[in-house]
């Protein structure tokens, strides 16, 4: 995230969620580039604040529902109605929707499998989370009870290192692209 | 190839030069054994070509691949030179006859790759052309490997040679030869060469009623009736449908008892409630020592309307009094229609019985043609035993008889003599002989008998000996110093007996008729009643004997089917116990009682018969069971007859003398708990429309529409049966066959044979006692029985009884119950819940309206058995074919025993379903029978292994597509319904309402 | 940022800040076990133990071990696994649907509620399995293309609609409690000292780093997971009763049987949540998290569900005596009065009597009697279960198959075991994974932290 310019990064470490997210509006009100903030715990607003985009992930999550509905629709249909119908209780065995009212359990559960799964896939997919991978946080502290800051340095740093210290920042760092 | 006997123990050790010689004239043996055959020089010598070695490769090559994808390769020898016959696959059919001194059958036995596996009904015969319960199970003891396998010598294994040389030695002119009834001519020629003094004793006797015959007419057997000329039937002990006389009345009561005009009354009087008594429209409970004063007040009344002279009597128990004198009236009126019957072994009565038929003119009472299936002498026997104490015998030769067991008398004197025993096992008497004759078999056996004035049958071997056994006939004659071959004797005595048919014809047939050379045959001999004395009831408790539907007397004791098969009345299997009317039970504190699991328990008494105790008898609470009379089942307390009968139950006979039929009693109620295997804990109906039973009146006069209501719902289309009101459009049922059954609960007996029938065609496991004490048994058709009480609606309608207690009233049975069978089997239907909640599809219907089950499928979640509502599905608790509890009870883990079971027929496995399929393998058979004739299915072709069984003909199988079938009429009846049609399951199966001949 | 009313308790108590919450909550995993726990769970593996041997006895011997008859072909293998379905759905409805409804108070107890019902739902999907005749063809209830061609499963089957929820229920809830745990293992992680337990973090928090548009992503896949999860969970019980409901028999077919299953359902489930959190309060010393408010708040629910069931049997009676069916009145009749009446008025007493109690505040605010209570509702809601099931098919239509039944050893050493095996989960679960949603606590400790209400109480809004 926002490494793609070459210019360094400077991190701050709060330790109050409410400082964090006045200090972020404060800097992009500054034309600051607030390129990341690492939290404990969701801070409400902080998104807005970063200006990021709300996510698509619940958008997918009715498509693989719908992936679920008509793929259980289809195996309903085909073993019990196309390949080989029998006459079991004296149920229908010719038509789909006649039959159909047996199905709609399965059918039902098998739109929320498929959207349930599928959604949680693409989480940790689209979120690069895995068994083992690396910790993303740059300090331990950030999923305790510290918050940090990454700043796009572009300008004048000691203007930006006394503006984060006005906004509360308890330590500043630089990071060389 | 290995030559190995496992299998095929027909093929006796060829090495053995005494059987070669024995074999020559052994129609059953090989003209090449195995041996000689792979020991051909030409395949010895021959050099093996290069073509021939390729071959070799290819088929081993190919076998081996085709074995690998087998499942596991069961050991089985193939034909080396195969029967001309007999075809793999395809079954043989053999006209015999099953007489084991109780019952005589004439049967077709179905033989499969040379193994009989099933016997059947000889329809076409003219005298007991049905089977019974204990008939259609006697195939299984044909493979019982408790049957004695060789002669035996002083307990030791001896050559036929030794052995009928030691028992010659043994002979002398004091000795005797016992035996049950004998009706074969070439037996009893046989038995007359041999020239000794000739004791015949039945285990359950007749003789007192054989004796009034024998001084009438000179012959010594039993009068026949024809059922079909009688319009009211009043029965005194006589268990018509049971152990009376040996002529089999089911067919013909049944038809007698056809709903309509002129339908046969039956008024039943008797001391335990028996499937005659069940059965009939008026039942009247009179002990058994109160018989004679019944049939003497019944025959006085008679005998005022007709003019005859009375007779002196002791008064009837006046709480009977009355119904006895309706029952006198009844017979009255019906003139020559009337017939009385008497069960009481006991001249007195049989003379009664007899005069009264006589003074009525009774078309019904035959007394010119007797039947002769029980013509011991208990007055020979009485005889012998005295010659016994007085030191008079030294030798007796039982001829299957197992004297020593059901005569507790002899069984003390045994040691007086010495014992030459023929039996099939080393029973109670042959463990005792210093000789023990192996006799092998009916189904083994040439025989031939003259059961009935004018008819002579034939039985002929179905398979060679399983074990080194003779026919009853051959050793007898041997024993005379003859050396004719069994085959030899019968084809001589046949010849005598100046029956029609040639000998083929006779063999195919199994009977032909012929000539009764008697003088005075056909004159009705007239009764003589001077100096007869009816004898008093007995004071207190009396105590009688019994049989039960399976059992019999005794023949069939280690006999799986026999025991597993629940008793009819008390619906009890595995047991005997002494039958006790609630009010004895309660005046003794003895109890019955179920368990936390079902299972029924009950108290035990010990019972004092003149001097002899039998200690810890079980009690069970009968109902219908007279006050004051207490009766036991004899065939059971066996010590030594094999694995399976050995200890279940107690010996009856050890209570009463050998010729006496009842005796007063001493009960007193012990601490020891009894566990019953009972398959039924409720008894009745709870008001509910499960048997629909109308009276007669009802039946002519009312309407059906009313009393055979169809349950209807209501819909927007208006009131709707079952069958109509559907969510959906039913599937096709028009097109090809559509199985349906009737059963007739009108002309069901309780009898049981369809049970056994259906077991042994569908190899439905044995579970033994234990586990059909927790309602485990597997048995795919039952024979549901209910009692009614004197809870009613009605009566609780008109009592404001609320309905809790309403319901545990109605739990309880009548004191005086009437009382109804229904046989229930999977119902097949249309609309089948079990189907819909299987998983896997394990159970779907089928074209022609059947409730398929694929063994192979099934993972048993046993969902379907919870979900049916008539409860026929059977779960594999355990692997009854491998698991050790079943191995004494269970005929698959029996290496004998195995090859009773139907080679069409899977074995079911362990965690799987089962129930019954209408017998499908008997269906396809049938349609691919026709289909290679390129004809179309005639009703009637095949049926079910039950309702070929059914002696009374109540279940009649086929195809209401075809409108022909009989099948299709009877579903037109008004008397048709289905069993909880409400439900909506649209059954196959279809029931015909009961119709009581009572108002 | 916005402010509780102050007429709200405070949710977590005592003077807390961030790391305070992140120390109470990493203690017990860094610390050794206390000693109650290792009692504990050595007891608990005994009974699993037993268990174990004993579902080895049936799958070895055949299911004739047990003590059912050819009348009553379900007893307590479908019973037991009925009542931990029940038991699982609390959890579900815990997290999701307070989540929906934004009840703040779930924060606490959602995960170990969560991880609950996810042991539960193992122990419920044990019976099915070895309920069966021949367990070894289990498989064959998944429409797998075969060698036997056409050969499919039975869609129209109740038991294989359950297999379908019962398969995505455990599934579901699995991910959402996961999705949910890899904050706080990375918080764990990120504290580790040992490295070998650094490491297992290191894999269990899938690298998380808690950026801004993770934690975006996080809460909305937590909503839709929600929303996904909340007719899930109403869905599994329905068609767990479908078993019953779709059938013929007398006391099984039953049209009202959905609701009031589900309601059964979430009535036991809290009961066991009540349980569980009440012993893990005190062992782990989360009195400060787990309050009073919390489990007056489910006692509240508890009371609430019980009556719903209390309903819902009234009713049956009601339509028994109503449809004029008489195998229905007598069912029901039977079940009241018949060889089976201690079993129903067990089910009375326990379910719809005992929650009566919680109207008053004295008893619902009353650790000991809460504790007792809950204990009584999940008796109570085992013979609701076995009521249904075995008083209704041991005497159904004919009479003459009617029956009894009583369990074998190996039917009780089989439950027995399950409850070890459940123990055994929820132990080693107590003692390596973060009992409380900490990341969540974070965000409500300003709005319902003791200490800051008090200050804002004081010093009004700034």
């Amino acid at each position: 995230m926002g490494h793609t310019k070459h210019n360094p990064t400077v991190r701050a470490l709060f330790n109050d969620d409410d400082v964090v997210l006045g200090a972020v509006k404060d800097l992009r009100s500054n034309g600051y580039e607030v390129s990341e903030v690492y939290s404990p715990f969701p801070i409400h607003g902080l998104d807005e604040a970063m200006g990021l985009k709300r996510t698509r992930l619940s958008t997918a999550a009715f498509f693989y529902g719908l992936t679920g509905l008509f793929f259980a629709s289809w195996l309903t249909y085909y073993t019990m109605n196309l390949d080989w119908p029998q006459n079991i209780g004296g149920k229908p065995n010719s038509m789909w929707f006649l039959n159909m009212p047996s199905f709609v359990p399965v059918m039902f559960e098998l739109t929320v499998f498929f959207a349930a799964h599928l959604m949680c896939w693409s989480y940790f997919a689209v979120n690069g989370l895995y068994p083992g991978a690396k910790a993303q946080n740059p300090d331990p502290r950030t999923t305790d009870d510290h918050f940090l800051m990454e700043v796009e340095l572009e300008g004048d740093e000691d203007a930006l290192n006394k503006k984060l210290k006005e906004l509360g920042a308890l330590e500043i760092s630089k990071i060389e692209a | 190839m290995t030559e190995n006997n496992k299998y095929w123990r027909g093929i006796e050790d060829q090495s053995n030069p005494e059987l070669a010689e024995k074999l020559a004239q052994n129609e059953f043996s090989n003209e090449i054994s195995q041996a000689d055959f792979l020991g051909k020089d030409e395949l010895a010598e021959g050099e093996t070509s290069r073509r021939d070695f390729l071959k070799f490769m290819g088929f081993s090559t190919a076998a081996a691949t085709l074995a690998a994808c087998e499942a596991p390769i069961v050991e089985s020898i193939p034909y080396v030179v195969k029967p001309d016959s007999l075809t793999p696959g395809v079954p043989n059919y053999y006209a015999s006859v099953s007489y084991d001194g109780f019952d005589f059958a004439s049967v077709l036995v179905k033989t499969r790759e040379g193994r009989p596996i099933k016997i059947e009904p000889n329809n076409d015969a003219p005298f007991n052309g049905a089977t019974n319960a204990r008939v259609q199970a006697s195939v299984l003891s044909l493979y019982d490997g408790a049957r004695m396998q060789s002669p035996m010598v002083d307990g030791v294994a001896a050559s036929w040679g030794d052995a009928m040389a030691a028992a010659r030695a043994l002979k002398t002119e004091n000795s005797v030869l016992v035996s049950g009834s004998v009706i074969s001519p070439a037996l009893k020629k046989a038995i007359s060469k041999l020239g000794l003094r000739h004791v015949s004793v039945d285990a359950v006797s007749q003789s007192a009623r054989a004796d009034v015959y024998e001084n009438l007419t000179g012959r010594r057997g039993l009068p026949t009736v024809s059922l079909d000329k009688a319009t009211t039937v009043v029965a005194v002990g006589a268990d018509l449908l049971g152990d009376w006389g040996g002529e089999n009345l089911m067919g013909a009561y049944a038809a007698a008892r056809k709903p309509g005009e002129g339908m046969l009354r039956h008024i039943q009087v008797e001391a335990g409630l028996s499937l005659s008594g069940s059965n009939a429209d008026a039942r009247i409970k009179a002990k058994v020592s109160e018989y004679e004063t019944v049939l003497a007040h019944i025959y006085n009344k008679v005998a005022a309307a007709t003019g005859a002279d009375k007779i002196a009597a002791p008064a009837v128990r006046e709480e009977i009094a009355s119904s006895v004198n309706n029952a006198a009236m009844e017979l009255i009126q019906a003139g020559s229609g009337a017939l009385l019957l008497n069960g009481l072994n006991s001249a007195t009565a049989e003379k009664l019985a007899a005069k009264t038929n006589e003074l009525l003119a009774s078309e019904a009472f035959n007394t010119t043609t007797l039947e002769y299936t029980s013509t011991g002498s208990d007055s020979a026997f009485n005889a012998l035993l005295a010659d016994v104490k007085a030191g008079a015998v030294d030798t007796i030769i039982t001829l299957d008889s197992n004297v020593l067991y059901f005569s507790a008398e002899l069984a003390a004197l045994a040691d007086k003599v010495n014992l030459v025993s023929i039996a099939d096992r080393a029973d109670e008497t042959a463990s005792k002989a210093k000789v023990a004759l192996p006799l092998s078999h009916y189904l083994e056996a040439w025989a031939d008998a003259i059961p009935v004035d004018g008819v002579y049958a034939v039985g002929q071997p179905t398979i060679s000996p399983l074990f080194d056994s003779k026919s009853a006939v051959e050793i007898v004659n041997g024993l005379a110093g003859g050396s004719e071959s069994a085959i030899e004797l019968i084809k001589a005595s046949a010849s005598t007996t100046g029956n029609a048919k040639a000998w083929n014809a006779l063999l195919h047939d199994g009977f032909a008729s012929t000539p009764v050379l008697v003088a005075n045959y056909n004159v009705a001999p007239s009764v003589d009643l001077s100096d007869i004395k009816v004898g008093t009831a007995v004071e207190g408790i009396e105590f009688y004997t019994y049989t039960k539907a399976g059992m019999g007397a005794g023949s069939n004791a280690n006999n799986p089917w026999v025991y597993e098969l629940p008793d009819p009345i008390s619906r009890l299997s595995w047991d005997n116990y002494l039958v006790m009317s609630a009010a004895d039970a309660v005046a003794l504190g003895v109890e019955n009682y179920a368990q936390s699991n079902g299972a029924m328990n009950g108290n035990t008494v010990n019972i004092t018969v003149n001097g002899e105790t039998l200690e810890n008898v079980a009690v069970w609470i009968q109902p219908g069971q007279t006050q004051g009379s207490v009766g036991l089942a004899v065939g059971f307390g066996r010590e030594s007859v094999g694995k399976v009968g050995n200890g279940v139950g107690v010996n009856a006979n050890a209570l009463l003398a050998t010729t006496a039929t009842y005796a007063s009693a001493e009960i007193i109620a012990t601490e020891v708990e009894h566990g019953f295997a009972s398959v039924q804990l409720a008894h009745t109906m709870m008001g509910r429309k499960i048997v629909n039973e109308i009276s007669l009146p009802t039946f002519l006069h009312g309407n059906a529409a009313e009393w055979n209501e169809t349950p209807t719902f209501e819909t927007h289309k208006g009131p709707l049966s079952a069958f109509e009101a559907n969510l959906w459009d039913d599937h096709d049922h028009e097109t090809s066959h559509m199985w349906n059954m009737s059963i007739d609960l009108n002309s069901c007996t309780g009898c049981g044979a369809c049970v056994v029938a259906c077991s042994l065609e569908n190899n439905v496991p044995v579970v033994g006692k234990d586990e059909v004490r927790r309602h485990r048994d597997m048995h795919w058709l039952r024979i549901d029985r209910y009692y009614s009480s004197e809870m009613t609606e009605a009566v609780a309608e008109e009592e404001g009884i609320g309905a809790i207690e309403k319901y545990a009233k109605m739990e309880v049975p009548s004191e005086s119950p009437s009382v109804v069978f229904q046989p229930v089997m999977c119902q097949h239907c249309n609309h089948a819940p079990c189907e819909t909640v299987c998983p896997v599809g394990a159970t779907v219907h089928s074209r022609e309206g059947l409730n398929h089950m694929a063994y192979n499928r099934c993972i048993g979640t046993r969902y379907c058995a919870n979900n049916c509502p008539y409860k026929v599905r059977r779960f594999n608790w355990f692997n009854y074919k491998g698991n050790e509890k079943f191995a004494d009870v269970n005929p698959s883990q029996d290496d004998y025993g195995r090859m009773v079971l139907n080679p069409d027929v899977t074995v079911r496995a362990r965690g799987v379903i089962e129930k019954c399929s209408l017998c499908i393998q008997r269906i396809q058979l049938g349609k691919l029978e026709a289909k290679k004739d390129g004809r179309i299915l005639t009703d009637g072709e095949f049926t079910t292994a039950c309702a070929q069984a059914c002696g009374s003909g109540a279940i009649v199988f086929g195809d209401v597509n075809n409108p022909s079938s009989e099948v299709s009429h009877l579903k037109q009846e008004a008397r048709a319904y289905h069993l909880l049609e409400e439900v909506g399951t649209q059954p196959s199966i279809f029931y015909q309402t009961k119709v009581r001949n009572r108002a | 940022m916005h402010y509780e009313s102050p007429v709200r308790n405070p949710l977590i108590l005592g003077d807390k800040s961030y790391s305070d919450i992140t120390n109470d909550i990493a203690k017990p995993v860094e610390s050794k076990a206390p000693r109650a726990w290792w009692i504990a769970f050595s007891i608990a593996f005994i009974m699993f133990l037993w268990g174990v041997g004993c579902i080895l006895y049936t799958i070895g011997t055949g299911i004739g071990v047990w003590g059912l008859n050819k009348t009553v072909d379900w007893a307590w293998d479908i019973t037991n696994f009925v009542w931990w379905v029940g038991i699982g759905h609390a959890g579900t409805l815990i997290s999701a649907v307070l989540l929906l409804f934004r009840q703040k108070w779930r924060m606490a107890i959602n995960r170990s509620a969560e991880a609950m019902t996810i042991f539960s739902v193992i122990q419920a999907g044990l019976f099915p399995l070895i309920h069966m005749g021949r367990i070894w063809m289990a498989y064959w209830v998944m429409p797998i293309p075969n060698q036997y061609g056409s050969l499919w499963v039975n869609f129209n089957s109740p038991l294989l609609w359950d297999v379908f929820a019962i398969s995505t229920y455990l599934t579901v809830s699995t991910v959402f409690w996961y999705v949910g745990l890899i904050p706080d293992f990375a918080m764990i992680r990120d504290r580790a000292i040992n490295p070998v337990q650094k490491h297992i973090y290191k894999l269990l928090s899938f690298g998380w780093g808690g950026k801004a548009k993770h934690w975006q992503r996080f809460e909305e896949v937590s909503l839709v997971l929600a929303g996904l999860a909340t007719p899930l969970v109403l869905s599994v019980h329905t068609i767990v009763s479908f078993d019953f409901a779709t059938s013929v028999i007398p006391g099984w077919h039953t049209t009202i049987f959905p609701p009031y299953f589900v309601a059964g359902a979430i009535f036991s489930g809290f009961a066991m949540v009540q349980t569980l959190l009440l012993i893990v309060r005190k062992i782990f010393k989360m009195e400060d998290y787990i309050n009073i408010e919390h489990i007056e708040m489910m006692n509240i629910v508890i009371m609430v569900t019980g009556s719903i069931v209390g309903v819902a049997y009234i009713t049956e009676l009601f339509i028994a005596w109503y449809s004029g069916v008489e195998y229905e009145q007598y069912a029901f009749l039977n079940r009241a009065t018949g060889p089976y009446f201690w079993a129903y008025w067990a089910m009375m007493t326990c379910n719809v009597f005992s929650p009566q109690f919680m109207w008053f505040k004295k008893l619902r605010t009353n650790l000991i009697f809460t504790f007792v209570i809950s204990i009584v509702v999940n008796i109570g809601m085992w013979f609701e279960r076995f009521v249904i099931i075995v008083t209704s098919i041991h005497r159904d239509y004919l009479p003459s198959s009617w029956s009894m039944f009583s369990p074998t050893f190996v039917d009780i050493g089989i439950y027995i075991g399950t409850i070890g095996f459940f123990f055994v989960l929820f132990l080693l679960y107590a003692r390596t994974f973060p009992v409380i949603a900490q990341a969540e606590l974070k965000t409500i400790l300003k709005s319902s932290g003791e200490n800051f209400k008090k200050h804002h109480d004081e010093h009004g809004a700034h």
